[in-house]
């Protein structure tokens, strides 16, 4: 589904990814670890196509789709998704507005009609439920104001909703509670399936109690240095990055 | 009360405000005093056009215990509970010629003293409708009693195709320990002229909190002009300018921090878009022992055209040291996160671009301290910001 060949970016003159290569099926959940730094949130940046990343080499691929060449929202109405690690506060933009809006812009690129008002209140009232958020945050301001906590199950609201085929949650898990960890992860399971692919950049192997993914890599300085299951990410909690590092270097 | 001899009014005319003075460098009055004079040689009466529907219109969209001034004419609506008004003729002392100019041509003044709760808002329709060119006058005078809470609102409209100008002075006294919130709607037609000042005063422990929007209007100027001289006033007041091709909006500012401690805050935005210029200057002065003041001043600007001039400037004296001042301007361009955000959610840069234009103004009608008056604002906001940057679509 996402294949990713030996990625090289750049953003003001630094160089962060350098030669990341990542192959992702339908179906599968793939953890990205890696230390503060190393180039998480940039990858799921350029593949979401943010425009501040220039690529200077390697390739990705979407369903067999050049990604590199559309917009970001070309990008979003072929099935891709990013929970950011920062979710925008956008006030002034009702969050049903942006929910609807983004709805409707993947149906009509699927070639669907609108969703009505009637049939989308009833969707986001569902998927809310799911996420133990009240419905009153359909009337508020994007983000305004929201909790860390309230931003990070916003964002997993608006998957829950687009439904994508490759979701990319930049530390969605952070600053959560045991009861929004909990929430989080049923709507990211809810969308678990043979077609549909997660990708969940963390620091915490709790996360993964949660979500079990099928592999997890280490991100370290613009690469991936280390693949395993799911007990790679024990391990790493256990004995930290530097090991990994050293043994990729000797 | 007898009119100046036309001579005598015409010397007014021609002390208006020059772009020689500092004041108003960018503002050029000389339509106001062309139309004025036209006015004046014609006799200077004015023939009210047939403006009751819009009157009947205009009332009925928000939910408030309405005074109309049309053309220059108060009518007094029935008794108001805690609100007390009466009809002035003389409009105090005048300092500078635009105020000369209201107190010798003034038909009617209105003052209201607000005592306690009102139920509604005290609204002020102040309409003008003409058949020949004409200039108004309209003086307002309006008092928050002492612990009084109530809202204003202020609705300034002129319609019809023939020139126009009118000129206006507020006066408004907040009480010690009340709360006023006011709303200025400016939605004049695109050919019209209009100055106003408006004079705040705040007592002890005091707050007043106001929005203005300029939506319409060829020539605007607005002077703000805040007093507090008492300690513990709490000052907001933020203004949002949407201009089109042929509209030139400015607005000026001045808080005097006469004593502290004290907060004001300030922000104006605006959206511009062909051939327009804006201007915003804000000032603020601490005097010599306003310690504790806190002043915030803010002007976003967003710039759709390259014929769009925006003028901003603040300024800040200070003559004290225990203060907090600070300032901010803004012109450009939309927050590039927020257009990456709204991209990534499938959005096209078009959509997401009026997306963001839509909430930079709409930040500011959902904090309006008049919750009345919010959702016609927020339609008239939508309505002319749909005209400026040409879309139909409904962002609600
Ligand atoms: N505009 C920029 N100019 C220069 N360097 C940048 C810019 N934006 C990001 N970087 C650098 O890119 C590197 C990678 O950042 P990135 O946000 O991808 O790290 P991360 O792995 O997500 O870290 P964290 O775990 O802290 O979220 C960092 O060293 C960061 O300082
Ligand atoms: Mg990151």
């Amino acid at each position: 589904m996402l294949d990713i060949k030996n990625l090289q970016s750049r953003i003001g003159g630094t160089e962060i990814l350098r030669g990341l290569s990542l192959h992702v099926d339908a179906g599968e959940i793939h953890a990205i670890m890696g230390p503060n730094g190393s180039g998480k949130s940039t990858l799921a940046q350029v593949v979401a196509g943010h425009q501040d990343h220039e690529v200077t080499g390697g390739s990705v691929t979407f369903k067999g789709v050049d990604l590199l060449e559309l917009e970001p929202e070309e990008r979003a109405r072929e099935g891709i998704f990013l929970g950011f690690q920062y979710p925008v506060e956008i006030p002034g933009v009702n969050n049903a507005y942006l929910l609807k809006a983004a709805l409707n812009a993947r149906r009509k690129h699927q070639g669907l009609d609108e969703i009505d008002a009637f049939e989308f209140l009833k969707l986001a009232k569902e998927k809310m439920a799911m996420l133990g958020m009240d419905p009153k945050f359909l009337n508020r301001g994007v983000n305004e104001g929201f909790s860390g906590g309230e931003k990070k199950r916003n964002e997993i609201l608006q998957m829950a909703i687009l439904e994508p085929e490759l979701a990319i949650l930049d530390e969605t898990d952070s600053g959560l509670d045991i009861d929004a960890l909990k929430a989080v992860a049923e709507g990211v399971n809810s969308l678990r399936d043979p077609d549909r692919a997660i990708i969940l950049v963390t620091h915490y192997q709790r996360l993964l109690d949660y979500i079990e993914p099928d592999f997890v890599h280490v991100l370290s300085a613009g690469r991936i240095i280390k693949s395993g299951d799911k007990s790679l990410a024990f391990e790493l909690e256990e004995k930290g990055y530097d090991w990994v590092r050293e043994a990729a270097n000797g | 009360m007898m009119r100046l001899p036309t001579d005598k009014l015409q010397a007014i005319v021609d002390r208006l405000p020059t772009t020689r003075d500092e004041d108003w460098k960018y503002t050029d009055l000389s339509r106001a005093r062309e139309i004025t004079s036209r006015w004046l040689d014609a006799g200077g009466a004015t023939v009210a056009a047939e403006i009751a529907e819009d009157i009947a219109r205009i009332t009925a969209s928000i939910d408030a215990d309405w005074f109309v001034i049309a053309n220059g004419e108060l009518r007094l609506p029935d008794e108001i509970p805690n609100v007390t008004a009466a009809r002035v003729n003389a409009a105090p002392t005048a300092e500078n010629a635009l105020a000369e100019l209201n107190t010798a041509l003034l038909l009617d003044g209105l003052r209201v003293r607000i005592d306690g709760t009102p139920a509604k808002p005290v609204g002020i329709l102040l309409i003008d409708g003409a058949a020949d060119a004409a200039t108004s006058q309209s003086y307002v005078d309006v008092e928050f009693a002492a612990h009084s809470s109530g809202e204003l609102i202020e609705y300034h409209v002129s319609l019809g195709a023939t020139d126009h100008y009118a000129n206006g002075v507020v006066r408004i006294a907040v009480g010690d320990n009340a709360s006023a919130r006011h709303v200025r709607i400016q939605d004049r037609d695109l050919n019209h002229v209009q100055t106003g000042i408006t004079h705040v005063s705040v007592g002890r422990d005091a707050k007043f909190s106001s929005a203005g929007f300029d939506l319409g209007g060829g020539l605007v100027r607005n002077d703000i002009l805040i007093d507090i001289a008492n300690p513990g006033a709490d000052i907001s007041f933020d203004g949002l300018y949407l201009a089109g091709d042929g509209q030139h909006i400015d607005n000026h500012t001045r808080v005097d921090h006469r004593v502290g401690p004290a907060i004001s805050r300030q922000e104006y935005r605006g959206i511009l878009n062909g051939k327009c210029r804006c201007v915003w200057n804000g000032k603020a002065i601490v005097h010599e022992g306003a310690d504790g003041t806190d002043a915030d001043q803010a002007n976003h600007n967003l710039l759709l055209s390259e014929k769009a001039e925006i003028d901003a400037k603040p300024e800040l004296e200070i003559y004290t040291d225990d203060v907090k001042c600070s300032h901010g301007t803004t012109v450009g361009q939309l927050d590039e996160t927020s257009l990456f955000y709204l991209r990534t959610r499938g959005l096209d840069q078009g959509h997401a671009t009026r997306v963001l234009m839509h909430a930079f103004a709409a930040g500011l009608v959902s904090r309006i301290p008049v919750e009345a008056a919010k959702a016609t604002v927020g339609e008239l906001v939508e309505a002319r910001l749909a005209v400026l940057i040409n879309t139909d679509e409904d962002f609600s």
